[in-house]
């Protein structure tokens, strides 16, 4: 679980933010899992949900305020 | 505190009969600068014919992916006060009741760090807190949830499960087939963590009514439906039936044409039900509930893909379990496995932005039914099949 949740961190470092489906697709491995530790890592403030239309992860504390930063 | 500004287009909607949210509003705005921006900004909406709301933005608590959701103005130099105007939505206790004392509490709470406006209850049936800051959101999230009395959580929004929502049923409603009450809180506290950790394709939402009259429009409403229902016969006393039709009561013009199996019959002097052709509907037994009463082998029905216009149109729930026992104490496990074996085959197949009844569109009922293990049944035809062909499972299909 531990490798998996800096497997994710590392993930979003390169991403602004994404839904944890594809991230369980790009780091090969399994949603439920992903979730999980997704979870783990909410509560630990280490990453933050955020909702645009949908739902996704991004690391804490990057700032998705609309007009603040340019979404890609 | 920002001048009062004039409102003329909003001033138009306080005339006429009815009570008026701008009336509310200017109310609010005596004590409250931001519910005087939110008039503002409203009658500017009024004069562009535009909204000036931007979506989304970062805006949760410690831990959290639902419960607020994030409003920033467009107009920020014209009305600061409402540069952040989020909502909070906080989970409702089953039915909808309360002590005076846990509603003070939280308009305290609002009072310091909100716009002092709430909407009891929204459309998830959440109490709705509108307009708040960033910085205030975790404070009003720590105090609510530690409430020496009544302490109160966040509820649902993003791409999770929904605050549940269900009928006051057994507390108050002599109709109730089901403890909606118990059930709506046990699944709350089992799928906590879907609630606050948005996780799925999409939103889903479980609303329980406690019979088919359906007050909390489950059907229509909700991904999944739950509703009261009774599987043996309905208990007929025909002294009391007779008595109606002895006070003038039409029974022909409003029970027995108006059913919708056409499954009753009356003699003049005996009600006939042919219970295997009823569908339950409630009808006979809401016009005449002194001569009718439900049977006593009582449980649910539970319906999957109701959900308002997004991608598809409006959809109602499929009935998909006609019938599961539901007693309290039970645990609900049956309830509880059938919505995770739905829940995967959805999180599994579902597009970003797709409701599961979307989804069963999309795949097809037997994808649906063998993604969660289930046999169809005649119960769960929407409307007659207009296609002539059927296609089989290429290992259903016996060749000699
Ligand atoms: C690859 C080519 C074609 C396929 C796959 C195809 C398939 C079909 C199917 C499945 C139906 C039945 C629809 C239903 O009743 O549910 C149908 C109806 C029909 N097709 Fe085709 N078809 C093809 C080409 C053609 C061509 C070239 C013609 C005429 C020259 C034609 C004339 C008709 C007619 C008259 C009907 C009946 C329409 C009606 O019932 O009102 N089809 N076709
Ligand atoms: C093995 C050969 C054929 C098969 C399997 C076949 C199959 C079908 C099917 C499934 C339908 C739709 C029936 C329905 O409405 O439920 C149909 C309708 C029709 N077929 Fe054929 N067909 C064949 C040969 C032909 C030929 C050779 C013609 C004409 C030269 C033809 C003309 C039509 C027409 C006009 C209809 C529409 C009838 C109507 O809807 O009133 N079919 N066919
Ligand atoms: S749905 Fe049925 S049980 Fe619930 S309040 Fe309405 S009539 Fe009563
Ligand atoms: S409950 Fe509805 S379907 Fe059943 S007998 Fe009464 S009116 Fe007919």
């Amino acid at each position: 679980m531990e490798e998996l949740k800096s497997q994710i961190l590392a993930f979003l470092e390169g991403v602004s933010k994404e839904k944890p489906r594809v991230i369980a697709e790009k780091i090969g491995a399994k949603k439920r899992d992903v979730d999980k530790a997704c979870s783990e890592l909410a509560k630990e403030g280490k990453i933050e949900y955020l909702y645009i239309g949908t739902s996704f992860v991004t690391l804490a504390g990057k700032d998705h305020t609309p007009g603040v930063i340019r979404e890609e | 505190m920002t001048e009062a500004k004039k409102t003329p287009l909003l001033d138009e909607l306080e005339k006429g009969p009815w009570p008026s949210f701008v009336k509310e509003i200017k109310r609010a705005a005596a004590n409250s600068p931001s519910a005087q921006d939110l008039l503002g900004q409203l009658e500017l909406s009024y004069v562009d014919k535009k909204a000036h709301w931007k979506h989304g933005g970062l805006v949760g608590v410690m831990g959290y992916g639902g419960g607020v959701i994030g409003r920033y103005s467009d107009v920020p130099e014209q009305f600061p006060n409402v540069e952040h105007f989020h909502t909070v939505r906080i989970n409702q206790p089953s039915g909808w009741f309360y002590t005076t004392k846990a509603l003070r509490q939280v308009c305290d709470v609002w009072e310091k760090y909100g716009s002092g406006l709430t909407n009891l209850h929204g459309s998830t049936g959440d109490l709705v807190l509108l307009g708040t800051k960033t910085e205030h959101i975790q404070t009003i999230f720590d105090e609510i949830s530690n409430f020496e009395e009544h302490p109160m959580d966040l509820g649902g929004s993003g791409s999770n499960l929904r605050t549940p929502s269900c009928c006051a049923g057994p507390a108050r409603c002599e109709f109730a087939l089901i403890d909606t009450l118990d059930i709506c809180h046990d699944l709350t506290n089992e799928f906590q963590d879907y609630l606050h950790r948005p996780m799925w394709p999409y939103k889903s939402k479980i609303k329980i009514s406690g019979c088919p009259n359906d007050c909390v429009a489950s059907i229509a409403r909700s991904d999944f439906s739950i509703q009261g229902t009774w599987r043996d016969d309905i208990k007929i006393d025909q002294e009391a039936v007779r008595a109606y039709v002895a006070e003038g009561f039409d029974i022909e013009g409003l029970v027995i044409s108006k059913c919708p199996t056409k499954c009753m019959s009356f003699d003049g002097n005996e009600l006939t039900i042919d219970n295997a052709n009823c569908t339950r509907c409630m009808h006979c037994i809401n016009k005449m509930c002194k001569a009718l009463r439900p049977g006593d082998d009582r449980g649910a029905t539970i319906l999957v893909g109701g959900k308002a216009p997004i991608l598809q149109g409006a959809m109602m729930g499929w009935v998909i379990v006609p019938f599961m026992k539901l007693e309290p104490g039970s645990g609900y496990q049956e309830l509880k496995d059938f919505l995770e074996d739905c829940w995967a085959w959805w999180d599994e197949h579902g597009k970003t932005r797709e409701r599961i009844g979307e989804l069963i569109l999309r795949l097809d009922m037997r994808n649906f039914l063998r993604g969660i293990g289930r046999e169809p049944i005649p119960q769960m035809v929407v409307a007659p099949r207009a296609n002539p062909f059927f296609f089989w499972w290429p290992e259903e299909v016996e060749q000699d």
